[in-house]
C-alpha cells in the first residue's frame, strides 16, 4: 500500500513524498509503519542555464532569487564565490563583521519561522503544549489559554530580525548591499545602535523563551515516548527514535573571525581543514571529527530527471542535461555524496561537527550581565532524529543570537575602515564560496571567462538532505529517516491520538477548535477506503527544513 | 477618523502606503471588522522562490497574524480572511489542502481572492499532486472575483525567466493571454517588486475587501504605489545627481546612477515607503535600484552594475531603445519571435 504526500506544506517549495507501507506486528496488535519512502522535488526552474553569460556581479542578485526563504545564505555563498573569482581577498573586517551581522540576524528569523511557523505546530499539537499550538481561536485563544503565544510572539519577532537585515542590506528577502570584496553599506553609528537595539530583543526572545519552550518539548516528548510505546508494544523513547538518520554530518562552517580571514579561505581553495576560527566549523563527522576535504564531493543523478552521461562528476565539472522523462528518474533533485556515502546537513550538522555530541551554550544577558545559566544539550540519537534537529536549530538560534551584539559591538571600532578590497571585473577567474545555509552546507561555484560567467553550479543543503537515490542506490538522508522503521501511521485521527497520549478532555478539546476550520481530517490521507494519520510523517520531514527551491536550481547545458 | 471609501484611497495617495498604514492600522481593522462575511483567499506558489509570501510576513501594521486571526466576522471567531490554500503556511496538507481549495471555489460568490505568487512555467516544471501548475490556475481562475499577481515572477515573469528562460516562465496576465483569456487578464491587479511589498498588498487586499476600485496604470499596477517615477520625482539622492557628484565604486558618497542605479526607468515608491517596517531601501545602502518594480526586470536592467546607458544590446535590440517610452509590448513581442526557435 502506497501513501504519498502531495503536496507538503509549510516548507518551502514543492515537494511529494511517496511511502510504501509496511505491516508490523506487536503483542498489542498490527501496525503501519513506513517500509521505502521515495523524495520527490516538483518545480524547475534553471538558474545555472540562465546565469550563463552574465556580469558575475549580478550573481549576487540572481541566485538569492534561489529561494526566498534563504536567500541571505545564497547572497554570502555567491559573495565568498565572487571575492575568490575576483582576487579581492581577504575581505576587510568590517565587511566581514557586516556580513556576519546580516547572517546571525537572518538565521535567528530562519530558526524561528521553522521552530513556531513550520514544525512547530505538529510538535505543540502533539506534546500537548500550548504557546505552540497555531492560535486557532484569535486574540481570545492567546489571552485565555496561552495558545499560540509564542506562536504570535515569534512573527513579531522574525520581522525584527529582518529589520536587523534591511538596516545593513537594503530589504528582507533579497538583500542588496553584497560586492566583490567586500559590501556597499558604511558602518555608521546610527546603523549599529538600531542594530543592537534591536538585537537585546531578539536575544530575550531566543535566550528565555525559545528555551523554555524547547525544554518543555523535550520533557513532554518523554511522556509520547512512553505512551506511543505501550499503544505499539515497542519501546520508542520519543522523538529521538523518530526520523533516525545515517550518523554522518557535513559543514562547511559559518560566522568567519574577520581578524584571520585567512584561516576561513583555505578550505575553499582545496586545503583539507575544519575552519576552526570561525563561530561554527567546517568538518565530515562519522563518529568522530574529520577535516572537511572539498574534493570528496560528488552528484550523482541516476534518478533524477537529467542525463546519466555526467553522474558522479565535481561541481567544478559537472555538465548537466534535462531529460525530463527519464525512466526510473523521480526527482527533479540530484544525489550529492561525499566519500561516496550520505551525509545530513544542517543545524545538527553544524552543531555536531563544532561541538561534538554534548553542547553547552552561555545565556548571560548581553547588557544587564544577568546569567540565565547555561543551555545544556547531549545529543539523544548520535545517528540524527526528529528531537536532535529540532534542538539544534534553536541552539544555533541562541548562538547567533548571541554572537549578532558581539559583532555589532565590535564594529564599532572598525567604523571608519574600509568596506570593500575593489577590484574590476577580471577577463578569466574562478572560485568555490561555501558557506552554511540554514538548512545545512551550501555551495556555489563559479567560472568567468571574458568578464562574464562561463559557468555556475550550486550544491544545496535540500539535494543532501531531501536527495533520491544515488547511483548505488543508497536513499537519500530523509528516505532513510522516514524508512529507519519507527514512522508510524495510524488509522486514528489527530485528536484520537493526542487523546490516546494525553487523556480524553485534550483530544476533545483539539477535535473542536479544528472543525471550524475545516480541518478535522488533518494530516489524514485517504488511501483505498481507509485513512492514515501521516502526523510522524510530516515532523521527520519538516524536521529537515527542506527547501525544494533550493534543491531545484541547477542544470546547464 | 472613520476610514470611508471616499477618503481611503485620497490618503493613501497622499501619504504613502506605509505611513497610511501606521498611522490609520486601527481604522483599517476597524472597517474591515465592519465587513460582515468571509473572505476566502486561495495562494498559490508556482515557479517561485517563496520570498513573496516571507515579505508578506513581514507586514506591520496590521501584522499577518491579525490579517488572518484577529480581524473576525461577528462573534463566529473565524477570522475574516480565510486563507483556504497557502501552501507555505497553512496547517493542512496533502489531500485535505488541495480539499480545502475546493471549499474556496465554493466561498460566497464576490468574496473569493486568488493570489498567484511565482511564473507559470511550460508544462512539466512544476507539477503539484499530478498536475501541472499552469492547470491548477486554470483550475481556479474562473472562481475568482478578484486576482492579484504578487512579485515580480507572477506579473511579468521575473527572475526565472531572464534569458534563456529554460523553464519558459511567464507572468499571470501573458499566459492568461495565450490562453485565450483576455477577459481574465484584464482583471489581474499587478504587484510586483522582488519580493512583492507586504504594504502593497495589505492595502491592495483592504480596498478589495472595502469594496474600492483601485486604479491601474498600463502594465495593471496600482497607480497609488507605481505612478511616480523614482529618480524624477522621490530619490533623496537626487541633489547628489544634480550637482553631479557619483558613486563609482563601494563606499563613496553620492548618487548611484554611474554605479549602475536604474531610478530613471523605474516607477516605484521605494524611496518613500522603504522596506521592513521602514528601515531602509536598495539606494540607502549604497547599491542601485535593479529596477525590480519594472516589467521586463531582469533583462531590461543587467548588467546591473552598469549605468543604464552602457546596457549591452539584447537580442541584438539595443534596450535604450526598445524600452524607453513604454515600449514594452513591442519589445516582449520581438523577444517572443526571436525565441520562437528554442522553444
Ligand atoms: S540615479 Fe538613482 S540614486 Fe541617482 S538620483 Fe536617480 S534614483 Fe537617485
Ligand atoms: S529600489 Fe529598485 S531594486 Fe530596490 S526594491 Fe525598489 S524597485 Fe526594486
Amino acid at each position: 500500500m502506497k501513501v504519498v504526500i502531495d503536496p507538503v506544506t509549510r516548507i518551502e517549495g514543492h515537494l511529494r513524498v511517496t511511502m510504501e507501507l509496511e505491516s508490523v506486528s506487536t503483542k498489542t496488535g498490527n501496525w503501519f509503519v513506513v517500509g521505502k519512502a521515495y523524495s520527490s522535488g516538483m518545480m524547475f526552474r534553471g538558474f545555472e542555464i540562465f546565469l550563463k553569460g552574465k556580469d558575475p556581479r549580478d550573481a549576487f542578485f540572481f541566485t538569492q532569487r534561489i529561494c526566498g526563504v534563504c536567500p541571505a545564505a545564497h547572497a554570502e555563498a555567491s559573495n565568498q564565490a565572487l571575492d575568490i573569482a575576483f582576487d579581492a581577498v581577504p575581505v576587510p573586517p568590517a565587511a566581514t563583521l557586516i556580513r556576519n551581522i546580516i547572517q546571525c540576524a537572518y538565521y535567528i528569523y530562519d530558526h524561528m519561522i521553522h521552530t513556531y511557523l513550520l514544525v512547530g505546530p505538529e510538535l505543540g499539537i502533539l506534546c500537548k503544549y500550548p504557546p505552540m499550538i497555531p492560535p486557532v481561536l484569535g486574540k481570545e485563544g492567546i489571552a485565555k489559554m496561552g495558545l499560540g503565544s509564542s506562536y504570535a510572539k515569534c512573527i513579531e519577532m522574525q520581522r525584527k530580525a529582518n529589520e536587523i537585515v534591511a538596516i545593513w542590506g537594503g530589504k528582507f528577502p533579497h538583500h542588496a548591499c553584497g560586492y566583490p570584496g567586500g559590501v556597499t553599506v558604511k558602518p555608521t553609528s546610527e546603523r549599529i545602535s538600531q542594530t543592537v537595539a534591536r538585537a537585546v530583543e531578539l536575544w530575550e526572545f531566543v535566550a528565555k523563551t525559545m528555551i523554555r519552550d524547547i525544554q518543555a518539548i523535550i520533557q513532554a516528548n518523554e511522556t509520547v515516548g512512553e505512551k506511543v510505546s505501550e499503544i505499539l508494544g515497542l519501546n520508542i523513547r520519543g522523538l529521538e527514535d523518530i526520523g533516525v538518520g545515517t550518523g554522518n554530518f557535513l559543514s562547511y562552517g559559518m560566522l568567519p573571525d574577520p581578524e584571520n580571514y585567512e584561516d576561513w579561505l583555505k578550505v575553499a581553495y582545496g586545503e583539507k581543514g575544519r575552519r576552526k576560527s570561525a563561530v561554527f566549523h567546517a568538518g565530515a563527522w562519522d563518529g568522530s571529527f574529520k577535516d572537511f576535504d572539498l574534493k570528496k564531493i560528488q552528484e550523482f543523478v541516476k534518478y533524477a530527471w537529467y542525463s546519466d552521461e555526467y553522474s558522479g562528476k565535481r561541481p567544478d565539472e559537472e555538465e548537466t542535461v534535462v531529460e525530463l522523462n527519464k525512466p526510473g528518474a523521480y526527482s527533479w533533485i540530484k544525489a550529492p555524496r561525499y566519500d561516496g556515502k550520505v551525509y545530513e546537513v544542517g543545524p545538527l550538522a553544524r552543531m555536531v561537527n563544532t561541538f561534538g555530541l554534548s553542547w553547552r551554550i552561555p545565556r548571560v544577558h548581553p547588557i544587564t550581565g544577568e546569567d540565565l545559566g547555561d543551555f545544556v544539550y547531549k545529543v539523544r540519537n548520535p545517528k540524527g532524529s526528529v528531537l536532535d534537529r529540532v534542538v539544534a536549530r534553536v541552539a544555533n538560534a541562541l548562538i547567533c543570537a548571541n554572537k549578532l551584539i558581539e559583532f555589532a559591538k565590535m564594529l564599532m571600532e572598525f567604523k571608519d575602515s574600509s568596506i570593500c578590497k575593489y577590484k574590476d571585473v577580471p577577463e578569466t577567474g574562478e572560485g568555490f564560496g561555501l558557506y552554511e545555509a540554514p538548512r545545512g552546507a551550501l555551495l556555489h561555484y563559479l567560472k568567468i571567462k571574458n568578464k562574464v560567467i562561463e559557468r555556475y553550479q550550486c550544491v544545496v543543503p535540500s539535494t543532501w538532505n531531501q536527495s533520491p537515490r544515488d547511483d548505488m542506490g543508497q536513499p537519500g538522508v530523509m528516505e532513510q529517516s522516514l524508512q529507519c522503521g519507527t514512522t508510524w501511521l495510524p488509522t486514528m485521527d489527530v485528536p484520537t491520538v493526542c487523546s490516546a497520549i494525553w487523556g480524553e478532555d485534550y483530544g476533545n478539546l483539539l477535535r473542536k477548535a479544528l472543525a471550524p476550520l475545516g480541518l478535522a481530517e488533518l494530516n489524514m490521507e485517504p488511501v483505498n477506503g481507509q485513512k492514515f494519520n501521516t502526523t510522524l510523517a510530516l515532523l521527520i520531514i519538516r524536521s529537515f527544513d527542506p527547501c525544494i527551491a533550493c534543491a531545484v536550481h541547477v542544470i546547464s547545458k | 477618523m472613520r476610514l470611508s471609501r471616499r477618503n481611503f484611497l485620497k490618503l493613501v495617495a497622499a501619504m504613502g502606503a506605509t505611513a497610511f498604514l501606521s498611522t490609520y492600522k486601527a481604522e483599517v481593522v476597524e472597517a474591515l471588522n465592519e465587513v460582515k462575511d468571509y473572505w476566502h483567499i486561495c495562494w498559490l506558489n508556482g515557479g517561485a522562490c517563496t520570498g513573496c509570501t516571507i515579505s508578506f510576513a513581514q507586514a506591520t501594521d496590521p501584522d499577518i497574524l491579525e490579517i488572518f486571526t484577529s480581524i473576525t466576522v461577528g462573534n463566529s471567531r473565524l477570522p475574516i480572511a480565510l486563507p483556504d490554500y497557502m501552501e507555505t503556511i497553512e496547517p493542512a496538507s496533502g489531500w485535505l489542502a488541495e480539499h480545502l481549495k475546493e471549499r474556496w471555489k465554493k466561498g460566497t460568490k464576490g468574496r473569493r481572492i486568488l493570489i498567484i505568487e511565482g511564473a507559470i512555467q511550460k508544462k512539466g516544471y512544476c507539477v503539484i499532486r499530478g498536475k501541472d501548475f499552469s492547470e491548477h490556475v486554470l483550475d481556479v481562475i474562473d472562481y475568482a472575483d478578484h486576482i492579484i499577481a504578487f512579485g515580480a515572477c507572477a506579473c511579468f515573469g521575473g527572475i526565472p525567466s531572464s534569458h534563456p528562460n529554460p523553464s519558459g516562465a511567464k507572468g499571470l496576465q501573458e499566459f492568461l493571454r495565450e490562453e485565450g483569456r483576455d477577459d481574465l487578464a484584464s482583471k489581474v491587479i499587478n504587484v510586483p517588486c522582488c519580493p512583492g511589498h507586504p504594504d502593497h498588498l495589505v492595502i491592495t487586499l483592504t480596498a478589495v475587501m472595502l469594496g474600492m476600485k483601485l486604479e491601474l496604470d498600463q502594465h495593471n499596477r496600482p497607480k497609488l504605489f507605481f505612478g511616480r517615477n523614482m529618480h524624477m520625482e522621490l530619490c533623496p539622492y537626487r541633489p547628489y545627481y544634480d550637482m553631479g557628484i557619483f558613486e563609482t565604486k563601494p563606499g563613496e558618497e553620492g548618487c548611484r546612477y554611474k554605479f549602475g542605479c536604474k531610478g530613471p526607468d523605474v516607477y516605484t515608491d521605494c524611496a518613500l515607503r522603504k522596506w521592513n517596517n521602514h528601515v531602509s531601501y536598495c539606494v540607502q545602502v549604497g547599491a542601485p535600484c535593479i529596477g525590480c518594480a519594472e516589467p521586463g526586470f531582469p533583462d531590461r536592467f543587467i548588467p546591473f552594475y552598469e549605468p543604464i546607458t552602457n546596457r549591452r544590446p539584447f537580442f541584438n535590440i539595443d534596450p535604450n531603445y526598445v524600452w524607453v517610452g513604454g515600449a514594452v509590448l513591442a519589445g516582449t513581442a520581438l523577444m517572443k519571435k526571436k525565441r520562437g526557435e528554442e522553444e
